[in-house]
């Protein structure tokens, strides 16, 4: 910071000197200060004794910028990722399914993957170089600890390019037959190379939390254990779940805006679909996010008890209350278009369901109370006196573990539900045990709840060790079990089922595109903060307990100043994306427009703009 | 104007522009930009309205030999370190607390010796001390006790002795800890407290 100051005195000094002279010449000086300021930064860093450990940039500074691109890079790499495995599976249930319509949006989606890949590598290298210049000192020490790593994820790179490039230009020209096969391959291999491509990165990130560090071995057998790290695993498989769900929502929000500005009834039919698709995988991926979520925190605190008491307790122990809040309304607006497409795809079925979606919108809200409930509260002393301590006597109960996580497995089987009310709409059993089985499934559900509310009573009353080891567990398992038992029955149902009201595409009112929007929002938002509270968590350590972080930046902003960050993130996230779904749509635009510059389409549209299938199969 | 104050008011000017674009712009696009935009608005107001805490690098205690003259010097440099840079507050509560991860603090340093606490804090794992206070099954916890002369915690041998001299005084014991044992800065430093021997351990077990 001093090199920064440094820089400014040398301009203000030399705006002293020609301040006699004309303004022009003091405002060129000005100009030329102020440009020359980043180099001074760097520079100057460069110049202490022994090798550089840290370098800055003026007024944004370095840990600012890093954190940007960083958030950026990772959102773009969920959304890739996501993508694809969204893609692969609309094509298979077009394959095995015969659903063209399927077909076509997976198409629609993987002509994104070019572009959304390039600006993504194009990040990744921007963070690359910036780590490099900023962090010499960790980025040598990470390099030598992964070094085999770091070819390893060039070679993926290369097969998943390769294989993008097949799969996306080869789309048309693979339609039939075994060709179809070898199509519907090369979408796994995609997905295959994708997630290697996911967990290697996971292991130097993971890494900087629980380091294992051995001194002896081969290159090789030390980036092994340090891959090999005790939260390795958890964040892989919890990003896993989170791109399905990212790549859900976003594909919603992207319907959800298409609905609202589209004319046609044909264009408003496929979009309304499209969102409800997107909502649909984004919800099924949401359902299990909490429990990867509680693996990894599980893992966290065997790892370290600090590491996980600094999350949980410590000085983040807000930040969870907010991530309640973004799930909170996450789930909430997931159920809402739940119930808007009942209300208005399903003429008839509102007045049937009406009343189970206000008990289902109370419980919501209820155990979004509980959920967001701090467990120490700001209070004056005045305040504590009355109370009686840090701890309301009534809301203080309410916000220890035992309590959300009771709810949150409650919002899950209530989001279940809304989904197999959804399901169920508009359709008449004709199958003979259907009354047995839908007082199984009641019956399952009403014991599950009553089950997950006992447990989370009962775990006041025991050690913190017992519940967190078998009562939260046994939660867990009832929730699975549940959605386990309740689908497969549900899906024998329907299929002797007799439809009695068709589906209405189309006829979704202009509150469900923004709904889609908005839950596309909380996703990525919630992204963002849980980046931050995966960094602070490290507090002030680059590799915890290893390589501690001596530079200015050694402390985690709080919470409000960070939401700054976390909403510009957000917010230039959106766009890209939208600039990506504006170029890669680019092609269908020019083509639906009448004229004669349709016949000139081969040279006009660039490949970037996923025309060149089209193109191929109008020759 | 505070800064906190400074953020909420930009907070709401960004929900105010995304009010003014939904009720006067017709363009989709805009509109779904505005929307975005009083969403991120109010996130940051709710952001802003919990407690503000920033996570610091522990300031390194300046442990001024010279200035200690008495043990209730050392036990009040061992209070600074417990609830700062030793982390153990965290933890551990000073008083019973049935949500507590780690075992109570209260009056252990009238119940375990120097030389016990010593190792307890050194190599936590060596001898694990059971709770019989309740009757019935040893209480289990949840939280296992790191070694807080190792990195990420990393105390130094006076701090250490400082913690248990704060501990002593905390359970109104005589503090057995002397301004001897203290490391001085460029002297090489004394042999470091001899872990306890087992008739200590087994005598500290039975009290």
């Amino acid at each position: 910071m001093s090199v920064i100051q440094q820089g400014v005195s040398i301009v203000q000094r030399a705006l002293r000197a020609v301040g006699s002279h004309d303004g022009w010449l003091a405002g060129l000086l000005l100009m030329a200060g102020w440009l020359a300021l980043p180099s001074l930064g760097i520079a100057a860093e460069g110049t202490t004794a022994g090798p550089t450990e840290y370098r800055d940039i003026p007024y944004v500074g370095s840990r600012n910028l890093v954190w940007i691109v960083a958030q950026l890079h990772l959102l773009l790499a969920g959304f890739v990722l996501g993508v694809p495995m969204f893609a692969w599976l609309c094509e298979v249930i077009a394959w095995r399914g015969g659903e063209k319509r399927y077909d076509k949006l997976a198409k629609e989606f993987t002509k994104l993957l070019t572009s959304a890949y390039s600006t993504t590598a194009l990040f990744g290298g921007i963070l690359l170089f910036l780590l490099v210049a900023f962090y010499p000192k960790l980025m040598n020490y990470l390099t030598d600890v992964f070094f085999p790593s770091f070819l390893l994820y060039c070679f993926l790179f290369l097969l998943e390019t390769a294989t993008l490039y097949l799969y996306w230009y080869g789309w048309d020209a693979m339609q039939d037959g075994r060709k179809k096969t070898l199509h519907v391959f090369l979408g796994f291999l995609l997905n295959f190379f994708a997630l290697f491509i996911m967990i290697i990165p996971n292991a130097w990130a993971t890494f900087q939390s629980s380091p294992v560090v051995i001194a002896d071995g081969t290159a090789f057998e030390r980036a092994w254990a340090a891959t090999w790290n005790p939260t390795w695993w958890p964040i892989n498989i919890h990003r896993l779940i989170a791109n399905v769900v990212l790549g859900g929502y976003i594909c919603g929000a992207y319907a959800g805006v298409r609905y609202l500005s589209v004319k046609s009834p044909e264009e408003r039919e496929h979009y309304d679909w499209m969102g409800y698709v997107g909502n649909f995988i984004g919800v099924f991926g949401l359902l299990a996010l909490p429990f990867a979520g509680y693996w990894l925190m599980r893992e966290i605190y065997q790892y370290n008890q600090q590491m996980g008491i600094t999350l949980m307790g410590g000085f983040l122990s807000w930040l969870f209350i907010l991530q309640a809040m973004l799930i909170g309304v996450l789930f909430l607006g997931s159920n809402y278009y739940f119930w808007l497409g009942i209300t208005y795809r399903i003429p008839g079925s509102e007045g049937k369901y009406r009343r189970a979606m206000l008990m289902m919108l109370v419980s919501l809200l209820l155990c979004l109370a509980v959920w967001m409930t701090p467990h120490s509260l700001v209070a004056s002393i005045e305040e504590a006196q009355k109370m009686g301590g840090a701890h309301h006597p009534l809301l203080g109960v309410l916000g220890v573990m035992s309590a959300k996580m009771t709810v949150s497995n409650l919002m899950i089987l209530i989001t279940f539900m809304s989904f197999v009310m959804y399901w169920r709409a508009g359709k008449q059993d004709t199958a003979g045990w259907a009354k047995l089985a839908k007082a199984v499934m009641g019956a399952v559900l009403v014991l599950a709840s009553i089950a997950v509310i006992v447990l989370g009573v009962w775990g006041y009353f025991v050690p913190a060790i017992v519940r967190i080891n078998y009562f939260s567990t046994s939660q867990v398992l009832i929730v699975i079990f549940v959605i386990l038992t309740i689908t497969p029955l549900t899906a024998l149902l329907l299929k002797s089922a007799k439809t009695t009201t068709e589906m209405v595409w189309g006829s979704m009112p202009p509150r469900a595109g923004y709904s889609l929007v908005l839950n596309a929002i909380m996703v990525i938002l919630l992204m963002t903060l849980m980046g931050y509270a995966r960094s602070s968590s490290r507090v002030h350590w680059h590799v915890y307990g290893v390589m501690r972080d001596t530079s200015p930046y050694a402390y985690s902003p709080a919470l409000g100043s960070a939401s700054f960050i976390m909403a510009f993130c957000t917010f230039s996230f959106c766009l890209i994306v939208a600039f990506i779904f504006w170029v890669a749509t680019m092609g269908d635009k020019y083509k639906a427009a009448p004229g004669p510059g349709k016949g000139e389409l081969p040279h006009g549209i660039p490949a970037m703009a996923g025309g060149a299938p089209e193109e191929r199969s109008q020759r | 104007m505070s800064e906190v104050a400074q953020l909420q008011l930009i907070a709401l000017s960004i929900i105010g522009i995304g009010i003014l674009i939904l009720l006067f712009i017709k363009a989709v696009f805009v509109r779904v930009t505005g929307f975005v935009a009083i969403v991120l608005g109010l996130f940051a107001l709710m952001s802003l309205a919990v407690p503000q805490l920033a996570s610091l690098p522990p300031a390194e205690e300046k442990i001024d030999i010279a200035n200690i003259k008495t043990p209730t010097d050392i036990a009040a440099i061992g209070q600074t370190v417990f609830f700062s840079k030793g982390q153990c507050a965290l933890c551990h509560s000073i008083g019973p607390s049935e949500s507590a991860r780690c075992p109570d603090l209260k009056g252990i340093g009238a119940k375990l010796s120097k030389d016990f606490l010593f190792e307890s804090l050194t190599d936590p794992q060596a001898f694990v001390y059971k709770d019989y206070r309740h009757g019935g099954v040893p209480k289990d916890y949840p939280a296992t006790m790191p070694a807080i002369n190792k990195d990420p915690i990393g105390l130094s041998k006076n701090e250490i002795l400082a913690i248990i001299a704060f501990l002593q005084q905390m359970s109104g014991e005589p503090i057995s800890v002397s301004t001897s044992e203290l490391d001085i800065p460029g002297k090489a430093p004394s042999a470091p407290v001899k872990a306890a021997q087992a008739a200590l351990v087994a005598d500290a077990h039975t009290n």
